[in-house]
């Protein structure tokens, strides 16, 4: 039976670090489901799936596998494996007795076991690999042998420590595939560790993101994006617009004007920050309907472009494809869907974020309108 | 750049040996006109079975106390806790000591007229430790120093990746003991073999311990060596040649299974 993980006020600190490492983590990981635990270098994302895995002790709190306490119980009988960064494959085994390790230990026969290990080698398309040294394979090879040992462990909850982080984008690809496809035939309960917002995408349902050892928001990845709980959680997943104003009525004024807010949520009259995602701004020509706004700057992103643009005294940003030439001091149209809107409450952290300079901030004549508004 | 350290090694090495050698086979004699014999090896002929018998297991006992004894205690240091700081503290300690010292040491200890015979009062009940049958002194002080050298080099072999390879292990479902037999003992084993091989190979060759510690008769070849340069019989210097030699030969026999072992290790390669 493949069961759920549940974290309870977990915390965690290290002799000498000043803040706790984790702090009050609350966490819910549905059965045979793929939660990405997402957030910058430090957030204590290893310190949680090591506590999880029992590697690490917590300060207080506790971890719940299908409804058991897991205090007590040590890192081999919790049903669980992990993949690391690094594949950590034994040097003094071939690769089919690497994949063979859980059940050699487990007492099975050797011969079984290889048998067996051999199976789950063919399952991340190495077959034949059995009998070379570890040391012959590549990194994106030895990443497969480590999954591929992992598995053969058959644990009820897989732990995935940024174990793509080291390879590159191409073979990364082909890893969040090869992820897929195996989530698809063996479908363990998994935790993902990353850094990285677009691979949490790409392989999880859920996202939970942290930052300085707290749990901001665990949510569906669709939701991570458009909905972010908050201006700290906005930023760590990318959001590069927000608009000070005031919401009434269901809609949120600024000077952009009044735009009216997704229904499908209560938005609580009051000061607020509006956050539009750049993916949602569309661009048009300058005689089209909607927004008006002015050109400032270009940026490329690969196959994409980062337009910054000026609309009524606010500095927005829109990721757009290729397509249209652009150049500064172009007049366009902007036009933003409702369903791309989300309104949050938390100014007085925008200061103390890294990098909060480089955001577009609000001119003088934007706050003027804003003032306007207010009154 | 390495032309002047292999130079003066080799001069000293080799040109020991063949000192030695020469010597054994009546090429340099002290006296007389130099003719080629092996008078000094056949003049040891009877003694000379029992010598080898008696250092390999020497050795071989010492090496293997060494071995028990060093990698437990690397253990216990890899895990880092206080008791690990301790240890590493006591190995650190020990490694230099002086032999001669050592067995000092052990004699005042171990001997019946020693610290732990005074201590629990055996009066003549306590066993022939030091200058006994089994040579339990010799081992014991052997064990004990060469067992500190085992702890640091293996720990340092295994301090950078032990932790997360035993990691990685117990999550795929392996005990304590698993973990020792199927990954920290197979990572420990060239780091051991090597270690093992320099201990023996120095049990097999240094005469002091076994001097001080050991039983008038049988001898182990470096006491007999040692006895037979210093005999007032000048023609005894070709005899202490031949025993020294047959010494290094069993040496070379054990560095080269040794390093025939580690070619076949996955690890080494």
């Amino acid at each position: 039976m493949i069961p759920a993980v549940r974290v309870e006020g977990l915390s965690k600190s290290f002799p000498g670090t000043g803040a706790p490492v984790l702090d009050d983590v609350n966490l819910t990981v549905e059965a045979r489901s793929c939660t990405a635990l997402l957030g910058p270098s430090g957030a204590g994302k290893s310190t949680l799936l090591r506590a999880i895995s029992g590697l690490e002790r917590p300060d207080a709190g506790r971890v719940l596998v299908g409804g058991q306490d897991m205090a007590g119980v040590g890192p081999e009988h919790r049903g669980m494996a992990m993949v690391q960064q690094r594949p950590l494959l034994f040097p003094h085994l071939n690769v089919l007795d690497n994949v063979a390790f859980a059940g050699t230990v487990r007492g099975v026969a050797k011969r079984a076991a290889r048998a067996d290990a051999a199976g789950f080698l063919e399952l991340v398309q190495l077959a034949g690999f059995g009998p070379r040294p570890v040391a012959a394979l590549s990194g994106g090879q030895a990443q497969r042998v480590a999954i591929a040992r992992a598995l053969a462990a058959r644990p009820a909850v897989l732990l995935l420590d940024e174990p793509f982080s080291a390879l590159d984008p191409e073979l990364r690809s082909v890893m969040h595939d090869l992820l897929a496809q195996l989530r698809r035939s063996v479908n363990p309960t998994v935790l993902m560790v990353t850094h990285d917002r677009s691979e949490a995408a790409a392989v999880a349902e859920k996202i939970a993101l942290f930052s300085g050892g707290r749990m901001l928001q665990h949510d569906s990845v669709e939701r991570m994006y458009s909905r972010p709980v908050s201006l700290e959680a906005s930023r760590l997943m990318g959001g590069a617009n927000e608009i000070p104003g005031t919401v009434r009525n269901g809609c949120h004024h600024s000077a952009l004007g009044a735009l009216r807010l997704p229904g499908d949520t209560t938005w609580p009259p009051g000061p607020g920050i509006l956050l539009v995602r750049q993916e949602s701004i569309e661009v048009g020509p300058g005689n089209g309907p909607g927004l008006h706004a002015t050109v400032s700057g270009l940026r490329v992103l690969g196959p994409r472009r980062l337009v910054s643009v000026d609309a009524a005294g606010v500095l927005l940003r829109a990721e757009i494809p290729w397509g249209r030439a652009l150049a500064a001091g172009d007049t366009v149209t902007l036009s933003i869907p409702t369903s791309a809107l989300a309104v949050v409450d938390d100014p007085d952290t925008a200061h103390t974020f890294p990098g909060a300079e480089k955001r577009p901030q609000i001119t003088v004549q934007g706050l003027a309108t804003l003032a306007s508004i207010d009154n | 750049m390495a032309a002047p350290a292999i130079l003066i090694t080799a001069f000293v090495v080799i040109g020991g040996m063949a000192t030695a050698l020469a010597q054994s086979l009546g090429l340099f004699p002290l006296v007389g006109p130099p003719s080629l014999t092996v008078a000094a090896y056949a003049a040891q002929a009877s003694d000379l079975p029992v010598g080898i018998g008696l250092s390999l297991a020497i050795a071989a006992a010492s090496t293997v106390v060494a071995c028990l004894v060093g990698f437990t205690a690397a253990l216990v240091i890899v895990q880092g806790r206080w008791c690990g700081k301790l240890v590493a503290a006591l190995g650190t300690l020990t490694v230099p000591v002086p032999h001669i010292v050592g067995a000092a040491s052990v004699s005042l200890l171990l001997a019946d007229s020693g610290l732990l015979a005074r201590l629990f009062n055996a009066g003549g009940s306590w066993p022939e430790l030091v200058g006994g049958p089994w040579w339990i002194g010799v081992v014991a002080e052997y064990g004990w120093k060469e067992s500190a050298f085992v702890a640091l080099v293996v720990t340092g072999t295994l301090a950078t990746r032990a932790v997360s390879y035993d990691e990685t292990a117990a999550l795929l479902g392996a005990g304590r003991l698993s973990r020792l037999r199927h990954v920290l003992l197979p990572l420990s084993l060239p780091t051991l073999t090597v270690s093992a091989t320099i201990i023996f190979v120095y049990s097999l060759g240094s005469y002091e311990v076994a001097w001080l510690l050991g039983r008038a008769y049988p001898e182990p070849l470096p006491v007999m060596a040692l006895r037979l340069f210093n005999a007032a019989t000048l023609t005894a210097r070709p005899e202490a040649a031949a025993v020294a030699i047959v010494t290094t030969l069993l040496s070379f026999g054990a560095v080269a299974a040794a390093l025939a072992y580690l070619r076949r290790s996955t690890l080494w390669r």
